[in-house]
């Protein structure tokens, strides 16, 4: 019993390095797809047809891949054009461009829950459509989509073990070889799906926090509490 | 608006700078870089601290010191390494691939380095022999892209006898299947096989060894664009002259493997690579292993 905690311990420096790789992964893509996502969200919800269009196309197609499939066609493909790019920001890339479609589709459910009566109102008081979108959706848009992006989070923290497809030594790749090494693959795995786990829960409990922090009494949605019970 | 205006350049001269990066010209010396499943002891593995040790990634360092230029070491599934090596990602592959003629189609190989037959791997206490290890019905285990999964394909299945072939990503997890009973028996080169039993502590055995001849061979792009292939086989010329190859080969494949004798060894004596002097690097190792007296660098 000793002994099996000791490998614990003696592998946990690689492990963690291994829970690094996999952090700056899911913040990275996260990033590209936070940006992404909102400009796809705001040319479906506000754009001209052929925009809006163009944004769904793009939203369909990237859903609609399978990530490892994905990573496969950049990381050969790119290489094929002679585009070397190294695994790691491949593998952002990807993530982020697969995310961003899903955060997309987040974003525009947020925008599209703010009442049309507070645009038109804005609109009369002489706000131009960008000052609109800056000033009356966003703001409140994304404290709306807080929640949905939390989902997000867990489930991409999880999908960057595909990463390894194209050579990214991350957390469940680190397990791997500990495991190849020691021939512990039951206590090795437990090991890193506690690590998943405390990644998982930390991230969700920051947002959750940040969703606190940033709630707007009266905002549709938002839970508050009024006289005590929760309206 | 200004502010849409202001990331705009922002994020204009990032993609200028990240373009003129990219294009820099490259430094002096030749930098390949070498792609391995590094999870298949004693051939390449993981040690504690996170270092690539192994048989072919020694060879590798050491030729390329004899040979003045640099490797960087990238870790990829073996299923990947030759689109890899196809696509221009990596330019060496070097995961103990056994030469076979269907590879060579979309690589090219070095001068064979290392003769391998395939074992059979079985639990010690399930009394089955090379024979009845491949009763019809029975579960066999191999990883995916493996000359052992190949093995079993032609020489048994297409043979008539109806085993069931289950493949798995690396050949640590098919062992694993073996000692929780999910399979009858493994199918493995020797020297892997021999790093399992040893790890197993008497749980697996080989109960025989399939003489499959098979040769080894470190492979690189269709073409040799990068001119390697002359550079690879004259290293490993010049470190059988030296005997560099005989004391690696010592140490690597010695009568008892000891992965973790072994990890100890070449942590203590890798610092003579670090000083160029494989020499004493591969004498000291197999010294080293021989539990005789050795020189730290």
């Amino acid at each position: 019993m000793l002994d099996k905690l000791l490998l614990i311990w003696e592998s946990l420096p690689l492990l963690i390095r291994g829970a690094i790789v996999t952090l700056e992964l899911t913040m990275s893509l996260l990033a590209i797809g936070f940006v992404l996502g909102l400009i796809v969200a705001l040319g479906q919800v506000y754009g001209p047809r052929p925009i809006a269009m163009l944004m769904s196309g793009y939203e369909r197609f990237f859903r609609a891949m399978p990530i490892l499939v994905l990573l496969i066609v950049f990381f050969y493909g790119l290489a094929f054009l002679g585009v070397s790019l190294p695994a790691f920001g491949t593998a952002v890339l990807v993530f982020g461009l697969h995310s961003s479609a899903y955060q997309s589709q987040i974003f525009r459910g947020s925008i599209q829950a703010i009442k049309p009566g507070q645009i038109l109102a804005a609109r009369a008081l002489g706000m131009t459509r960008l000052q609109v979108i800056r000033y009356i959706t966003l703001p409140q848009a994304l404290r709306l989509a807080i929640p949905g992006w939390s989902n997000e989070y867990s489930g991409v923290l999880k999908d960057t073990s595909f990463a390894f497809a194209i050579g990214v030594t991350e957390l469940a790749r680190q397990g791997w070889q500990i495991a190849t090494r020691t021939r512990e693959m039951f206590l090795v795995f437990i090991s890193v799906a506690l690590i998943y786990l405390l990644l998982t829960y930390l991230g969700t409990w920051l947002l959750e926090l940040l969703e606190r922090y940033l709630s707007v009494p009266g905002l549709a949605g938002q839970r508050r509490e009024e006289h005590g019970r929760v309206v | 608006m200004r502010a849409i205006v202001r990331w705009g350049v922002v994020v204009g001269v990032l993609a200028v700078a990240l373009g003129i990066w990219g294009l820099a010209p490259q430094a002096q010396t030749q930098v390949f870089r070498v792609c391995s499943d590094i999870a298949w002891p004693p051939f390449e593995w993981v040690d504690a601290k996170g270092e690539f040790v192994g048989f072919d990634l020694d060879v590798m360092r050491i030729i390329a010191i004899l040979k003045g230029y640099k490797i960087t070491i990238q870790n990829l599934g073996f299923d990947s390494i030759i689109p890899a090596v196809q696509a221009g990602q990596c330019d060496i592959g070097a995961s103990g691939f056994t030469i076979t003629e269907e590879r060579k189609k979309v690589v090219d190989f070095s001068d064979p380095y290392w003769e391998s037959n395939q074992s059979v791997l079985v639990r010690a206490d399930s009394g089955l022999n090379i024979i009845t290890a491949f009763k019809p019905g029975n579960k066999i285990g191999a990883q995916r892209g493996t000359t052992g999964a190949q093995w079993v394909e032609d020489n048994v299945i297409k043979q008539g006898i109806a085993v069931e072939l289950k493949l798995y990503e690396t050949y640590p997890l098919a062992e694993q299947d073996l000692i929780n009973k999910q399979l009858h028996a493994v199918v493995e080169d020797e020297p892997a096989a021999k790093v399992a039993v040893k790890a197993s502590k008497g749980v697996l055995k080989i109960v025989g060894i399939i003489m499959t001849e098979e040769r080894f061979g470190f492979l690189v792009r269709k073409g040799d664009p990068l001119k390697l292939l002359p550079r690879i086989n004259d290293g490993m010329k010049e470190m059988k002259k030296k005997s560099i190859w005989n004391n690696l080969v010592e140490a690597y494949f010695g009568v008892d493997v000891n992965l973790e004798r072994i990890t100890q060894c070449w942590a203590d004596l890798k610092g003579w690579l670090d000083k160029n002097q494989p020499e004493a690097y591969a004498e000291n190792l197999a010294a080293c292993m021989a539990g005789e007296s050795y020189k730290k660098p």
